[in-house]
């Protein structure tokens, strides 16, 4: 009787042992994730590429990228804007402090981090569409993921061409460290993680000019699944085209992709209606533009752009306080804005009403620009343009006065002055430096607190002039032109350069 | 596989041991040598067998032993005894009530006890008497300075708030470094699910219900628990019924907080003044400066010098710091027979904190049944239920710089704004263009208005069942439960600033957390040839561990009336998520003691888990202890100045799988993911996360320990003194990619840290006179810590020191560095050099020592401390007169050096539109030749040139403190007068906590928890008084 006790206590012991270690080759130690899929599986369907595709929209909208820092800090580095220091947010950048600039506020990889995440999904996609089998019917839709993922790849290399390397024809010699990496292989496990170095300048263009053609391509087979503005499409595609050539000096390819966008669907916006159409969700003249569509992408009370650029809630109420309002025009801005005047002394220029009082709730009130208001029904929540129809005169003006082609030049210049209640200008009025100066200025003006400024200025190495409150301003040779890559690229990669300066 | 089969083996050749000696039946009782009062419940054993039995009501027992068998009487807070049996059949014992000394009982684990004269490991022990009533509300807050190695900080003041335990230094980089909590053989899921408040998953005991709490500290201690145990374990054991005359205990006490501290901060005036000259440094006109000031405060800009003068200034602090309650009820039942024992234990406590509107009630009931099935067969039964309700502070449970945050913006907003409108109703609603200043929100409207709340429900309960083979044999299967679920909610008014642009926003919380376990133990003892004792635990244990959290966040509701989420019209977003992880183990212990002299056992356990890549799915943990009890050697025998005098020496490894975050566990971190919520224009879309790690392992510890424990002119001194070295291998590290690759990093076990450290204990009983005695305890220890090894290939910093840094996310949230070759935790930042008495700027020391306004960093970047103490320890003293007893426990940390964040906004001067200390007002630069640390007001502290004139070492600060962390005073009233009330037992008592603190920190609080903002926005400890009664029936 006791033995037979001992041998049955002693042998469920030892099942129970048994059964635990043999968790080893069963699945009881075995847990699978349920909220998230395996990397080896998930681009294999036309849904997985949609999904990844949307990922990497997804990655625009980041604060350190057309969430806020494409448009508000290239506005704060530049000279249309005063900072307010009512959160004291995008003061730094305001006063050119060195480190201070593209995604370093929110993001110790500054918005080269996200540009590069946004690559490598691009690339996984790329890798992937070729392979995966859909049903005829899917084929064009696979065509349009692959256009997408071109096109915003090639706008990503574009991105991080304008922060962190000079622009071709303008390279301080001394300085230069050449462009950025370039990756064109998705990296899905370790082995396939490289260590590049960044590629010259010319390089990275010629891969940008690839990247359009093939987006082109790809998005003229299948235009119906990639809808503007929301989504890229040929008429996008050919616009940014139109300005990666300007940044190129490459001046009639400019002219050639600029007049291929502007006969797309997509129109200017007459006179009567354009400063409405800042006022409707979607900017009618937006050739591309990223959505916050939703509530859950609000960027919300502290970084959306409506925060940092005005303290309203509607146009024409100052009894409400919204926002920060950290960044507003310049009086010099405003006064560029109002120089052209009417017998009677009225403001010509109709993008003045763009701009206004904003509320004393923060502190004194400024004159804010409006451009961005909650226009999708909620407060922060606005679609950010990313390229419009207006971009595309201008840049043909440009390339023709350089090809000297100045008649056409003048005639795109009047195009945006007629639209925005300025009286055309003649041939005798406008010429030489003169004309190009114009559109210089029409180019501030049109796309004031849209982030085009300082990347215009440093494409033609211009000295940023600022007075004392805003840091003084600095020379185009001074370092920090360029922002410095981050530092865990150093650090993980000994065959990145840090830009000269720091 | 093999090693499990071969412990059955080792197993089933015990078990055919045959049992061949004669048994004697004995009898007796047991007393007290106290006053000779009978003692129920007093453990009766055999000495190596788990034979044994406890004494009934009336202090009496039966058990039968072999002759010439040791018995060993045991009983919570008397010293052991044993007799060796002989012919006698009656065998009267009377027990010493002792303090500390070898001659206790420690419980290692898996229902194993010890005598600590037989212990191998470091421990350190904490009665549930030195911590009842203390107005905490949880077990955890109430161990600082009690136990040598063992840090408790309040991560803030909160009632029943998070506390961090860090048992012998930080000894990983970024995983957790949280010890195991088992309560009663439940291994306590401490994940902080709790959104919205700051909670503490140990709340859910009543601390009241603990007899005693353990802290296993060394590898020979800890490394039963396996992967578990690298940062140490916390055993509690709860009270047990007590055989005899059932006992009801009434306990009652109530007290108030006030806050320890308020920050000098400015009038309006000085702000005026302060906020002008910052105008004026900057550049604008004093005309222009004085309007533009005043205009911001929404003043008449036109106001007389006289007019000004007659500003009134507001105190923010007082508004929102109130005076908090405290009340706790506590019923316990305690009695049983010799078959069925029972505790059953109710409470009720309620704390309020130093801030308007944040609280915490908790209700609980507690009951633990033993019942004696028949001589063979015993069930152990707990069952733990509570039920916690607590308010947080708006923004964020861990603090932070919240405009509406209390805590953070009391001290700041600026000094002229006034509270209530003269109708009584806020001043500087939303709707009115909320108060002037960056601190626009009425924090006072925002803390009444707002609904920010947590109820934590759990249960915890297990069963167990002992079946007794023989004498030497015993088979323990073990099953518990430990869940918790969190229902938090976050109502922002529609008529404040967060809800007032969204009219309204609700978010609510699920979070369901289910911890499963299951383990069988047996155990075998016996003593061979009279002085071979040796025992034996085998285990096996399976643990499954599941949480699934809900969560949705929906806007505009029609009035401020409807606060649930039916009510609102917009939903923004719903998540849902599930985690979840599995282990299974096997272990084992043998134990040798030879002629209770010689001590040795090994330990060493099998995990396996689901969280690690197939590759390292498994890690064995083994160690090697041994004890050598000196005293019992023929010198020192009988020596009257050297009592107790023991050795031990242990070396062993434990395991950390803390991965991911105290507040989220990373349960897949080998795998390579896309994760979802990358969505666009209302589509689903997904994105790559995690970048597979196939290898990925547990993070090692090593740990040798040498100790000693002495007792010293009969136990009057007792002690121990402990050195160890604690090396932390394969620590997991973000491996940094290049943000090129698509990644930033991937998890590699690759990092090393190392902990040595020297632990003293002291109890001594320093007067003994009649009634009147003062006994003392002090504990110190002093841990370096140092990172020793980080992956190689980091690309060492452009500076003097060729500093090997890495930065990286900790387990708490915490974006820290890592720097080689210095302790966890540093501050590395440039070097404040003061003011330039010519100018007032702020000037720094570049890398050479030279002044410069503009440093560069790395270049000029340094090493100034770190966050971790360099010693840490308490001071208890106790006096006894009679019946009426004085404790006073002081706890000291030093060496801590921590930025003060909250300050730093309070230094900016009135850079910006918040208001400064009156210190940095009185010691700023005003002219040339001033010499003064605080630099020359400047708007938004960035002079030309310059960097920030807050930045570098300019306010990182000493954050030591020696602190009365208690006072007690009770008296025991006279058993004569009891009995009138029919009370066995009666006793008053009021008690003091944090009354004295000594710091230079110039915040609020030193003891703090930085959550990634530091002590910005923190809800500081508060100073508390309390008075009770607790009466015995």
């Amino acid at each position: 009787m006791r033995t037979h006790k001992l041998i049955l206590s002693a042998s469920l012991l030892t099942t129970i042992l048994l059964g635990v270690t043999a968790c080893k080759d069963s699945s009881l130690l075995e847990v699978k994730p349920r909220t998230a899929v395996d990397s080896e599986t998930a681009l294999k369907t036309i849904e997985g590429l949609d999904a990844g595709i949307n990922g990497i929209y997804d990655r625009l909208q980041s604060v350190v990228l057309y969430g806020r820092d494409m448009l508000a800090v290239s506005e704060a580095l530049g000279d249309n804007a005063q900072f307010t220091n009512k959160s004291g947010r995008l003061a730094n950048e305001n006063r050119n402090v060195a480190n201070n600039t593209f995604g370093t506020a929110t993001s110790s990889g500054g918005s080269w981090l996200t540009a590069y995440l946004a690559i490598n999904q691009a690339n996984l996609i790329l890798d992937n569409a070729g392979t995966v089998t859909v049903a005829a019917a899917d084929t064009a839709r696979r065509n349009s993921y692959q256009g997408q993922a071109y096109f915003l790849r090639a706008l990503m290399y574009h991105d991080l061409m304008r922060i962190y390397a000079y622009d071709p024809g303008v390279e301080v010699a001394s300085q230069n460290k050449g462009g950025v990496p370039i990756l064109l292989t998705g990296v899905s496990d370790q082995s396939k993680i490289t260590f590049p170095a960044r590629a010259p300048i010319a390089d990275v263009y010629k891969q940008i000019y690839s990247d359009l053609q093939s987006a082109i391509t790809a998005l003229g087979r299948s235009n119906a699944y990639a809808v503007a503005p929301n989504y890229a499409n040929v008429q996008a595609a050919n616009a940014l085209f139109s300005r990666v050539a300007l940044y190129n000096k490459d001046y009639s390819t400019v002219v050639r992709y600029a007049t291929a966008a502007i006969a797309g669907s997509i129109k200017l916006s007459d006179n009567a209606s354009y400063v409405g159409g800042w006022r409707a969700p979607k900017q009618p003249e937006s050739l591309f533009e990223v959505q916050f569509a939703v509530a859950s992408e609000n960027i919300g009370v502290n970084t959306s752009l409506q925060t940092t650029y005005t303290t309203l809630v509607r146009p024409g109420d100052r009894g409400t306080t919204g926002g920060f309002g950290d960044l507003v025009p310049t009086t010099a801005f405003i006064a560029d804005l109002e120089a052209e005047k009417s017998a009677t002394g009225a403001v010509l220029d109709i993008r003045r009403q763009l701009y206004e009082l904003g509320t004393a709730g923060r502190g004194t009130a400024f004159i804010e620009t409006t451009k961005f208001l909650g226009k999708n029904g909620t407060i922060n929540l606005d679609n950010v343009p990313v390229i419009r129809v207006s971009e595309l005169y201008l840049n043909r003006a440009e390339a023709n006065y350089f090809l000297g082609n100045t008649a056409d030049a003048l005639a795109d210049l009047n195009v945006i002055r007629t639209r925005s209640g300025l009286p055309a200008r003649t041939a005798t009025e406008l010429s030489g430096i003169a004309l190009l100066n114009e559109i210089y200025r029409q180019a501030r003006l049109e796309f004031g607190f849209e982030g085009h400024r300082w990347f215009d200025l440093k494409r033609t190495g211009k000295d940023v002039v600022k007075a004392t409150a805003q840091g003084g301003g600095l020379a185009y040779t001074d370092f920090r032109i360029l922002a410095p890559i981050p530092l865990n690229e150093l650090s993980t990669n000994v065959s990145i350069r840090q830009n000269f300066g720091y | 596989m093999r090693k499990s089969l071969l412990g059955s083996w080792l197993l089933l050749l015990l078990l055919a041991l045959p049992a061949l000696a004669q048994d004697v039946a004995i009898n007796g009782r047991v007393t007290s040598s106290d006053d000779d009062s009978v003692l129920p419940g007093v453990s009766v054993q055999v000495r190596g067998t788990t034979r044994g039995t406890v004494t009934d009501a009336t202090g009496s027992y039966r058990i039968s032993a072999p002759k010439g068998a040791k018995l060993v009487y045991s009983f919570i807070g008397y010293a052991n005894q044993e007799i060796t049996v002989g012919t006698q059949t009656e065998v009267n014992v009377k027990l010493v009530a002792g303090a500390q000394s070898l001659d206790e009982v420690v419980v290692t684990g898996y229902g194993g006890t010890v005598n600590r004269r037989e212990f191998t490991g470091a421990i350190s022990k904490v009665t549930g008497a030195q911590i009842s009533n203390l107005p905490v509300g949880s077990f955890d807050k109430a161990l600082a300075g009690r136990a040598a190695g063992v840090q408790v900080t309040s991560a803030n003041g909160v009632p029943g708030g998070a506390i961090q335990i860090r048992i012998r230094g930080v000894g990983s980089i970024s995983a957790g470094s949280d010890p195991l909590y088992v309560i009663d053989g439940v291994q306590i899921n401490t994940t902080n699910n709790s959104t919205f408040t700051s909670s503490n998953p140990l709340a859910f005991l009543n601390p009241s219900d603990i007899e005693n709490i353990e802290i296993l500290k060394d590898a020979a201690a800890a490394s039963i628990y396996g992967s578990q145990a690298a940062n140490g374990v916390v055993l509690v054991t709860t009270k047990r019924g007590k055989a005899g005359k059932t006992a009801i205990s009434f306990n009652y006490y109530k007290g108030i907080s006030d806050p320890i501290k308020k920050l000098n901060v400015l009038n309006a005036q000085d702000w005026i003044k302060l906020r002008t000259e910052n105008l004026v440094n900057a550049g604008t006109t004093p005309v222009n400066s004085l309007t533009n000031v005043l205009s911001t405060l929404r003043l008449p800009i036109n106001l007389s010098d006289a007019d000004l003068a007659a500003l009134p200034t507001y105190d923010w602090q007082d508004a929102v710091y109130k005076q908090g309650q405290t009340n706790n009820y506590e019923l316990n039942l305690n009695g049983g027979n010799e078959k069925t024992r029972f505790f059953v234990s109710g409470s009720y406590y309620t704390q309020s904190a130093n801030i308007i509107n944040i609280d915490f009630v908790r209700g609980t009931i507690n009951t633990t049944l033993t019942h004696q099935i028949n001589n063979k067969l015993s069930i152990e039964q707990t069952l733990k239920l509570s039920t916690i309700t607590s308010r947080g502070q708006f923004g964020s449970p861990n603090g932070g710089s919240f405009l509406g945050a209390a805590a953070f913006s009391s001290p700041l907003i600026l000094p002229s704004v006034p509270i209530y409108n003269s109708d009584g109703s806020y001043y500087g609603t939303p709707a009115l263009g909320g108060i002037p200043g960056i601190l626009n929100q009425n924090i006072v409207q925002v803390s009444e208005l707002n609904t920010i709340r947590a109820n934590q429900n759990s249960f915890v309960g297990s069963l167990a069942l002992n079946y007794k083979v023989n004498d030497n044999l015993t088979i323990r299967p073990f099953v518990s439960m430990d869940y918790r679920s969190i229902r938090g909610h976050s109502f922002s008014d529609p008529r404040t600033a967060d809800g007032v642009n969204v009219r309204g926003r609700i978010q609510d919380q699920l979070n369901e957390n289910k911890n499963f376990l299951t383990n069988i133990t047996a155990n075998y003892n016996k003593i061979f040839a009279g002085k071979h004792d040796v025992s034996v635990l085998l285990g096996a244990e399976y643990r499954s561990d599941i949480n699934e959290n809900l969560s949705t966040n929906i806007t505009n509701v029609p009035t401020s009336d409807f606060q649930y989420a039916n009510a609102a019209a917009l939903p923004v977003s719903i998540g849902g998520s599930w985690t979840g992880y599995r282990k299974g183990s096997v272990f084992g212990n043998v134990k040798y003691n030879f002629n209770r002299k010689y001590d040795l056992s090994f330990i060493g356990r099998l995990d396996g888990s689901s969280r690690f890549g197939a590759n390292n799915r498994f890690g064995f943990f083994p160690s090697v202890s041994g004890a050598w009890l000196i005293s019992e050697e023929s010198f020192l025998k009988g020596n009257s100045t050297v009592s107790d005098l023991k050795l031990r020496a242990s070396f062993g490894t434990t395991g950390n799988d803390q991965l991911g975050s105290a507040f989220g566990a990373a349960n897949f971190p080998g795998l390579g993911l896309v994760s979802p919520g990358f969505d666009y224009n209302g589509a689903a879309g997904f994105a790559p996360s995690q970048l597979a790690n196939p290898d990925l392992k547990w993070e090692t510890n090593e740990t040798i320990n040498l100790g000693l424990d002495f007792g010293l002119l009969g136990n009057r001194i007792t002690g121990s003194v402990d050195v160890f070295q604690r090396t932390s291998k394969d620590l997991l590290l973000p491996f940094n990619l290049p943000f090129t690759s698509g990644y930033t990093t991937i998890a590699r076990n690759a990092g090393e840290v190392q902990n040595r450290g020297i632990e003293f204990e002291i109890n001594t009983v320093n007067v003994r006179a009649g009634q009147f005695q003062w006994k003392s305890s002090f504990n110190i220890t002093s841990i370096q810590n140092k990172v020793t090894k980080l992956y190689p290939g980091i690309v060492k910093l452009n500076n003097p020191d060729s500093t090997v840094l890495l930065s990286y996310t900790d387990f708490y949230g915490v974006g820290r560095n890592a720097i080689l070759g210095r302790p966890l935790q540093p501050a590395y930042t440039t070097d404040y050099a003061g003011v330039n008495p010519a100018t007032g700027r702020a000037m720094f020391y570049d890398y050479a020592g030279n002044i410069t306004y503009r440093p560069l960093t790395p270049r000029d970047q340094k090493y100034f401390g770190t966050e971790l103490p360099k010693f840490y320890g308490g001071f208890n003293n106790t006096f006894i007169y009679g019946g009426l007893s004085l404790d006073f426990l002081f706890q000291f940390d030093y060496g801590r050096r921590s930025f003060n964040s909250q300050t730093s906004f309070l230094a900016e001067n009135a850079g910006r539109n918040f208001n400064a200390l009156q210190s940095f007002y009185d010691r700023r630069w005003q002219k040339p030749g001033d010499i003064t640390d605080v630099p020359r007001a400047y708007n938004a502290n960035v002079e030309p040139q310059s960097v920030s004139n807050i930045g570098g070492t300019r306010t990182l600060e000493d954050a030591s403190y020696l602190r009365l962390k208690q006072v007690t005073l009770a008296y025991d009233i006279p058993a004569t007068i009891a009995r009138k009330i029919k009370a066995s037992k009666a006793r008053i008592y009021v008690q003091g906590a944090n009354l004295i603190t000594v710091t230079n920190w110039t915040s609020y609080d030193p003891e703090f928890l930085n959550f990634g903002s530091g002590n910005s926005g923190l809800v500081p400890n508060s100073k508390t008084y309390q008075a009770g009664i607790n009466i015995t029936f």
